[in-house]
């Protein structure tokens, strides 16, 4: 009996062949596994010199925007600085009252309050300023690029395909040509911070004009506006909400951005001190600057994101000029007596109590936490990494691999797999041959050819033979530029993270699609996970686990997960009520309504969960380089380091074409299973 | 008709058509069928192009109401659109008030928006972010109409709607037809002498449709301005028009006065419009007297007029055999009907 092969089964089956093939001939043809360090060529030297030749070429121009920016810089921060702290207070505080009443006027003077007592006031207010130059540039810059599109059909998808990219270019990698054009100094960070904040803003731009109902459009034109006047009387005024959502995304962005340009330091500012305290293991002092972190992005967050509220209540601004009287009051009879805001410690005890809880911590449980981290790395990371012939050691497993371990588990997958393609599934039993391929050879030494295969493969299932194509050929220019190997174990690290949140973020996102109450708990937290930058998370995982893989793992999972419980939960709560009432109707009991008719109905929606969770994990892979992982993320800091902007902006398009080719084959599946449902 | 005045709006060979190419797709498809529109149009289709409105051709007098009637998907919106140009016909000539506006410049269909036309929607339209009193007054802002001025014309506007005291609402705290109120204003307070009229009643509920309604005719009575009307309501359309047209997938079937649409169908699916109406109610003795040569007529003068219903007239001569005479306001005898033709006339048709 032969089964009729679908798409998938026949993808699946040639990519088996070709690892057989390629671990057969191995021995014979070593090329075959491992591209030859002759066939590479010095691209990433090209890349250097090229960008070099051009950025030199630009440099007088970004070294006059450079002078030119340093004015606001400088005004931003001498009036942030200078200003008397309460009445900073009392000017943030007056702010939440006018977005959001009194629980944001709370939340601006507790937040402020609490960054005054931490004794980080000066270097908060430092990136403070930064921010505050940076988001007027990155809104304008994305504006005028939503807008603009939104003018020109013609260049409309041009845009989005950059705005895309953009997107996944990692984080560090702006760094680097950028340090090579203005040099060493805060306006890099300035710059890097509204070049990576700019695209939401203009994703979010072009998305609201797009959004405008027709009509409101058709009764501007009617109404005998010109073009100017029916854009800025009507069509952004009633994208506003959409555009507001786009503010508080690039204000977010841009804080972000600006955190993480402290690793190139040359500025006194917060992010600074939390890599400063994390290098010096000073974890308690890092915890509270992370903490900082934190509230200066909570209270941005939640502040900015009442702009996007639908219906927005007005409050009496007659309070908000109370408040700020009041700040204003306190800074002038105290002037002479207001304390230094950097010499407040009043939370150091905190800071000492924490690092001396954690010596006691690491001290009484030390033992098995160690076990933990090198039971999970030596049982899980490294085989997946190098392979079962390569890790089982008898240092570690108390016995080594040997070549008939091998064989057997070949022959035992082989005949499963038989057995399961014989029962009608050729699908799933040729992915367990390739499952023991991997498992055997481990995901950074498997074979380039093989790799390119199953890509295709994988690229012509989810999105048609033009997927594939692209597929091969993005890949083959990493092959090709000899960062093939690092790509391979940033493949596999993101991998693995991507796969355990699917699987966790999976559970916890259907908990919470089951039971209200579990969401309830589940839900804040998500809000937080999401709102704290990317470096941040670097700090407990740090405090516990130390430098190493295990702990960018962690790190790696923690951002990452986010989206997919997310995705998952909306996707199960989103079924429409005729489709439940019908299946109710029909005597489905809860698990069976879950399992036929939310699940299915949930797949397009939980698969862009996955795609967000795979570049969450990249976005953040770059920046677990800094606590030690291997990779192409290692590479685009230590570029970062020696300012090797070639190996910068290659490493870094490496990164973005493994990113990109991961979203469009996931996009690829939810189209195909959203067309499935006729959605 | 043989008004020799220019026409407010002339239609003359308008085509749209939607998807890639659609302009040169057309005069090719015109040229290969000698100027045969329905040929065309199928040709089109089979290239996968839409032609959403096919060899449209007609004029709308100073004044009249004129209708478009159809089902969903036959094309009025696009039609109307045409000719307001939201959409730039892909062929033919649209003239308003005698003037090209197929061919005119961006600045003067600004001009002509500003200071003609007039445009009220099925969805309402309103700018969400403005209060009634800035909507309605937007098309004066436009043209820089100073506040103070724009507001006092808006205000008038608004009374005339009956929104009175709702000035300062946004649309989201009104209810549909005070949002259609304030839409109808919005496209009056510039005195617009071309009015078009996208289906301004259909999103409505039927208490508060024939509500408008009536209030909408009243507004015409005053103003006087040329109206195009779009509706898919026969009823609606018999109670306002002067003229109906009715489009079908594209084309016009049929062009005429209510009258004519319910006692003269053209084909099946005019009739299957008119099935249900009662045709008492809308046709008058005029459209089934006769006139000219001999009037004939019987003793017996039951005082029809020419503008009767046709109900009310067979009421006057339940009894009568015999042709009795017609007239007009004057009381001239204008006409000659047969009591028998008014009952034949009423007669629902079986093909
Ligand atoms: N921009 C467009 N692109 C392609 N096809 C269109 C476009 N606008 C309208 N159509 C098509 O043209 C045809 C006529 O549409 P139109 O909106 O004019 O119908 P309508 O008579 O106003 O219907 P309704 O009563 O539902 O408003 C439809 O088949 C529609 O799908
Ligand atoms: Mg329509």
């Amino acid at each position: 009996m032969i089964p009729h092969l679908t798409k998938g089964a026949i993808a699946a089956l040639i990519t088996l062949a070709v690892g057989v093939i390629c671990l057969v001939l191995q021995p014979a043809v070593p090329w075959i596994a491992k591209w030859p360090a002759a066939w590479v060529l010095p691209a990433t030297d090209w890349v250097g010199a090229g960008l070099t030749w051009l950025l030199e070429g630009v440099k007088p121009v970004a070294r006059a925007f450079s002078a030119m920016m340093y004015y606001p810089m400088l005004w931003a921060n001498i009036a942030l600085t200078s200003t008397p702290w309460p009445l900073v207070i009392g000017a943030v505080a007056a702010l939440g009252w006018i977005l959001g009443g009194l629980s944001m006027a709370a939340l601006g003077f507790l937040g402020l309050s609490f960054v005054l007592a931490s004794g980080y006031w000066v270097e908060s207010m430092n990136t403070l300023a930064l921010v505050a130059v940076s988001v007027p540039l990155a809104l304008l810059l994305g504006g005028a690029i939503g807008v603009l599109a939104n003018e020109h059909p013609r260049i409309k998808s041009g845009v989005q395909a950059v705005l895309d990219v953009m997107q996944t270019v990692p984080t560090f990698a702006y760094l680097t040509p950028l340090l090579l054009l203005f040099g060493f100094g805060p306006v890099v960070g300035l710059i890097a911070s509204a070049i990576y904040a700019a695209p939401p803003m203009a994703r979010n731009v072009l998305l609201g004009l797009e959004r405008v109902e027709p009509e409101i459009k058709e009764a501007a034109v009617m109404s005998g506006g010109t073009r100017f006047q029916q854009l800025f009387q009507v069509e952004i005024p009633s994208a506003s909400t959409q555009i507001m959502v786009g503010v508080n995304q690039c204000l977010m962005a841009a804080l972000s951005m600006v955190i993480i340009a402290a690793v190139i330091g040359g500025f006194d500012d917060i992010g600074w001190e939390v890599l400063l305290t994390m290098r010096k293991a000073q974890f308690g002092q890092a915890l509270l600057a992370g903490l900082v972190v934190v509230v200066f992005a909570v209270v941005i967050d939640r502040m900015s994101a009442t702009l996007a509220q639908d219906r927005r209540v007005t409050y009496d601004r007659r309070v908000a000029w109370g408040v700020l009287a009041v700040g204003f009051l306190v800074s002038v009879l105290f002037w002479s007596s207001l304390p230094d805001p950097a010499g407040f410690e009043t939370l150091q005890p905190l800071a000492d109590g924490v690092d001396r809880g954690l010596t006691q911590f690491t001290t009484a449980n030390g033992e098995w936490l160690a076990s933990m981290k090198n039971g999970f790395l030596f049982y899980v990371l490294l085989p997946l990494r190098i392979g079962l012939a390569q890790a089982v050691l008898p240092f570690t497993w108390g016995f080594a691999w040997t070549g008939q371990m091998s064989l057997v588990l070949f022959s035992a997958s082989a005949v499963l797999g038989v057995i399961v393609a014989l029962r009608g599934n050729v699908t799933l039993g040729a992915l367990l041959g390739i499952a023991a391929i991997v498992l055997v050879t481990g995901i950074a030494n498997l074979p380039w050819l093989f790799v390119l295969v199953g890509t295709a493969a994988l690229g012509w299932v989810s999105g048609g033979r033009r997927l594939a194509i692209l597929s091969v050929v993005l890949l083959s220019t990493i092959l090709l530029s000899g960062l093939w190997e690092r790509a391979l174990l940033s493949l596999y690290l993101s991998g693995a993270a991507v796969f355990a949140c699917a699987v966790l973020g999976g559970t916890i996102g259907l908990l919470s699609a089951i039971s209200p109450l579990v969401w309830r708990v589940v839900q804040p937290i998500c809000d937080m996970l999401q709102t704290i930058p990317l470096f941040v998370f670097l700090i407990p995982v740090l405090m516990v686990f130390q430098i190493g893989e295990f702990s960018a793992f962690l790190a790696i999972i923690a951002y990452a997960i986010v989206p997919m419980i997310r995705y998952t939960r909306h996707g199960l709560t989103e079924t429409p009520a005729e489709m439940l009432e019908a299946a109710t109707a029909s005597g489905a009991t809860e698990w069976q309504i879950l399992r036929d008719v939310r699940a299915p109905y949930a797949a397009p929606t939980i698969l862009l969960g996955l795609n967000q969770t795979i570049l969450y994990a990249f976005a953040m892979l770059v920046i677990a380089a800094l606590i030690g992982t291997t990779g192409l993320g290692q590479s685009i800091y230590l570029a970062l380091g020696q300012a090797d902007v070639g190996l910068g902006i290659s490493a870094g398009a490496a990164m973005a074409i493994l990113a990109l080719i991961a979203d469009r084959m996931v996009q690829g599946f939810a189209e195909e299973r959203r067309r499935a449902l006729g959605l | 008709m043989s008004d020799t005045k220019t026409p407010a709006i002339t239609c003359r060979n308008v085509w749209q058509v939607f998807g890639p190419g659609a302009e040169t797709a057309l005069t090719d498809a015109l040229a290969r069928s000698g100027d045969d529109a329905d040929v065309a149009a199928q040709e089109l289709r089979e290239q996968g192009l839409i032609p959403a409105v096919q060899d449209a051709n007609f004029d709308v007098q100073e004044g009249e109401l004129f209708v478009i009637m159809g089902l969903s998907g036959s094309g009025k919106s696009t039609l109307i659109r045409c000719i307001s140009h939201l959409l730039h016909a892909t062929g033919g000539e649209i003239r308003i008030d005698g003037e090209n506006i197929v061919e005119a410049s961006k600045a003067r269909l600004i001009e002509l928006r500003r200071k003609k036309l007039g445009m009220v929607f099925q969805h309402f339209g309103l700018f969400p972010h403005m209060t009634v009193l800035d909507n309605v007054a937007y098309p004066l802002r436009v043209q820089g109409t100073k506040k103070s001025d724009r507001h006092a014309k808006a205000r008038e506007v608004i009374e005339l709607v009956g929104l009175k005291g709702r000035e300062h609402h946004y649309p989201r705290e009104l209810s549909g037809g005070q949002r259609q109120r304030v839409g109808i204003a919005r496209s009056l307070v510039a005195d617009c002498s071309v009015w078009f009229l996208d289906e301004p009643f259909s999103a409505l509920d039927p208490l508060i449709r024939r509500q408008l309604q009536d209030e909408f005719l009243q507004i015409q009575e005053k103003l006087k301005t040329t109206i195009v009307f779009i509706t898919h309501d026969i009823n609606e359309a018999l109670k306002l028009a002067d003229r109906i047209a009715i489009m079908r997938d594209g084309k016009i079937v049929q062009i005429g006065t209510p009258a004519e649409i319910v006692l003269h169908p053209v084909d099946d699916y005019v009739r299957e419009f008119s099935k249900d109406v009662a045709k008492g109610q809308h046709a008058h003795v005029a459209s089934v007297m006769n006139t000219g040569e001999a009037m004939v007529y019987g003793a017996d003068d039951p005082g029809l007029r020419k503008d009767m219903t046709l109900d009310a007239a067979l009421a006057r001569c339940m009894d009568l055999y015999e042709p009795v005479p017609v007239h007009d306001d004057s009381g001239k005898v204008v006409g000659v009907v047969n009591p028998a033709d008014l009952a034949a006339a009423l007669q629902v048709e079986t093909p």
